[in-house]
């Protein structure tokens, strides 16, 4: 049976403006379902709920007094535990900040707030944002709502969790090689990472400045756009912050899909994909088809390039962030978290700035053989059936557990290289009752056409309103 | 330990101070080898540029038309 947790974020935020509900109706809706699920999945580390009983009356004052505090208005939310509030916990999953209190508040936690949205809590996370995984040595390890001993997907493992348990209609994750888009597929619900520069990183704990992005996971499409709205945008605080003007991302959301050229890759992303999840990708194509699309496979371009200079960018960049702890409290890190940042300090410089000189001319050919031929890319999100926690445990595994674990995000990694904005929509499922995901690729700043190709999508299917087994009884 | 992993955690330890914290450390310290081939493969296909903002300015070259 449906519940005020199970409304998309539009529809919760749509009612409370109406009068239809209440911001503390959908809070405990909410928190019902944190209580009883959250002991099987542990995607919520911390809560605040007295402090959100008083924003969420707040909020249902001011419907009563005929004012709208904006979009979001009254919609309860828990993010990453990475987003600086100023005074509150951010542990960023990790024992080294399992205290830490930011004196700084993130731009997009205050774009957020502006329209009318507030926090309940703290999600879990790889630590650091260093896994694609979920796995978590200080916190426990994130479950996979639609089956536990998987993974959720990481590094925003209790964004995708969260929003598929139905604790939350909107989690911000962060996207540095895949851990919005990876989260959302594997969970099943819907990630969009824009592109790089769309969004302020101000206030946001830093994992690679040149490919960290910050984007929301949630149950539609449509509710990404409402989100994005809100926190896109230039932003002084975060000098990278691009200056392109921000569009109304639900306008972009008519379903009419009549000409558009989707590439598929034809090698690459599905060397090694497993059949059902090829499968439901092919599936997933004939109802764009339905819409008019039109289909063409073909090699991309530099894939080469783009994986040896990303992989550089990222591990350099992330190297010295950790220094200090590294030479001081190694032990507190999971070994996958120090173990894969270890080898980031004896890369040359040179090679670190020869990937970054490289980024723009790379961007500019790919761009224009590929877009010469395609509006948007389409691939599996992660092109084999999910692995279990146990598989991919880096700390507990044999030599050789590396590959299966790095093999998670080899489809999403490419775009953070490039910079270009993707997409994650659920489309299936796998033997094991696992989420599929699909990934919409585009040009850079071209949210609106992903978003519309995922809205017409989400509008034929329904794989994005499934619910979770353990929630279904835990309502 | 080969000769390369010993240089890798020298050079690790000579210049960061960091020792190697446990045995997924060194085997993917190791691994440094394919970077350097997979640099080496990509030797000559692609010109320098020496603009700093070559990437943001790429972003609105390539960037969706309105």
């Amino acid at each position: 049976m449906a519940g005020l947790a199970d409304l998309t974020l539009i529809q919760a935020a749509d009612r409370v403006a109406s009068g239809e509900t209440t911001s503390l109706e959908l809070l405990r809706a909410c928190w019902a379902n944190l209580d009883a699920v959250n002991p099987q999945v542990n995607a919520m580390i911390w809560q605040d709920r007295e402090d959100a009983e008083v924003k969420a009356r707040a909020a249902d004052e001011a419907v009563r007094t005929k004012q709208r505090l904006g979009p979001l208005h009254g919609v309860p939310m828990a993010h990453k535990d990475m987003y600086y509030q100023a005074g509150k916990l951010s542990t960023c999953g990790s024992a080294l900040r399992k205290d830490f209190r930011p004196a700084i508040t993130a731009t997009v936690i205050g774009r957020l707030s502006a329209a009318g949205a507030f926090t309940f809590g703290g999600l879990n996370m790889a630590e650091f944002a260093q896994n694609p995984t979920g796995h978590n040595k200080t916190f426990g390890d994130c479950h996979n709502p639609w089956n536990p001993p998987y993974i959720t997907g990481g590094s925003s493992s209790g964004s995708g969790a969260s929003v598929a348990a139905r604790f939350n209609y909107m989690a911000l994750g962060s996207d540095t090689g895949g851990s919005i888009r990876l989260p959302a597929s594997a969970c099943g619900v819907t990630g969009l990472k824009p592109t790089q520069t769309r969004v302020s990183r101000y206030g946001v704990m830093p994992l690679s400045f040149s490919h960290d992005n910050v984007g929301p996971v949630a149950r539609t499409a449509r509710d990404c756009a409402r989100v994005l709205t809100a926190i896109a945008g230039h932003d002084p605080l975060d000098p990278t912050s691009a200056r392109e003007p921000v569009p109304d991302y639900e306008s972009f959301m008519d379903g009419d899909l009549r000409g558009l050229r989707i590439g598929v890759p034809a090698i690459g992303f599905l060397d090694g994909a497993d059949a059902p999840v090829v499968a439901a990708m092919e599936a997933a194509l004939l109802v764009l088809i339905g819409r008019g699309a039109v289909v063409t496979r073909f090699d991309l371009p530099l894939m080469d390039a783009i994986a040896a200079y990303g992989g550089i960018v990222s591990r350099a960049e992330a190297a010295p962030i950790h220094a200090e702890w590294m030479r001081s409290d190694p032990q507190a890190y999971g070994a996958h978290i120090s173990g894969r940042m270890y080898p980031g300090y004896a890369i040359p410089a040179a090679y670190y700035i020869e990937a970054l000189s490289r980024r723009g001319p790379v961007l500019r050919a790919f761009a224009a053989e590929v877009f010469a031929k395609a509006d948007v890319l389409v691939t599996p999100t992660i092109r084999t059936c999910l692995p279990t926690l146990a598989e991919t445990d880096i700390d507990r595994g044999p030599p050789g557990t590396e590959t299966k674990f790095m093999a998670v995000s080899a489809n999403t990694r490419p775009f953070n290289y490039l910079g270009l904005p993707a997409i994650s929509v659920p489309c299936g499922f796998d033997p094991n009752g696992c989420p599929i995901g699909l990934q919409i690729a585009g040009r850079p700043f071209g949210e609106g056409r992903i978003l519309k190709v995922a809205g017409a999508y989400q509008s034929d299917t329904d794989w994005h309103w499934a619910k979770p087994p353990m929630v279904r009884t835990a309502a | 330990m080969g000769a390369f992993e010993t240089s890798v955690k020298s050079t690790i330890a000579r210049w960061f101070g960091i020792a190697a914290p446990n045995e997924p450390a060194k085997r993917l310290a190791a691994e440094l080898a394919g970077t350097i081939l997979a640099f080496e493969a990509l030797r000559g296909t692609l010109a320098f540029e020496d603009e700093p903002s070559s990437f943001e300015s790429a972003l609105q070259a390539t960037k969706e038309p309105a």
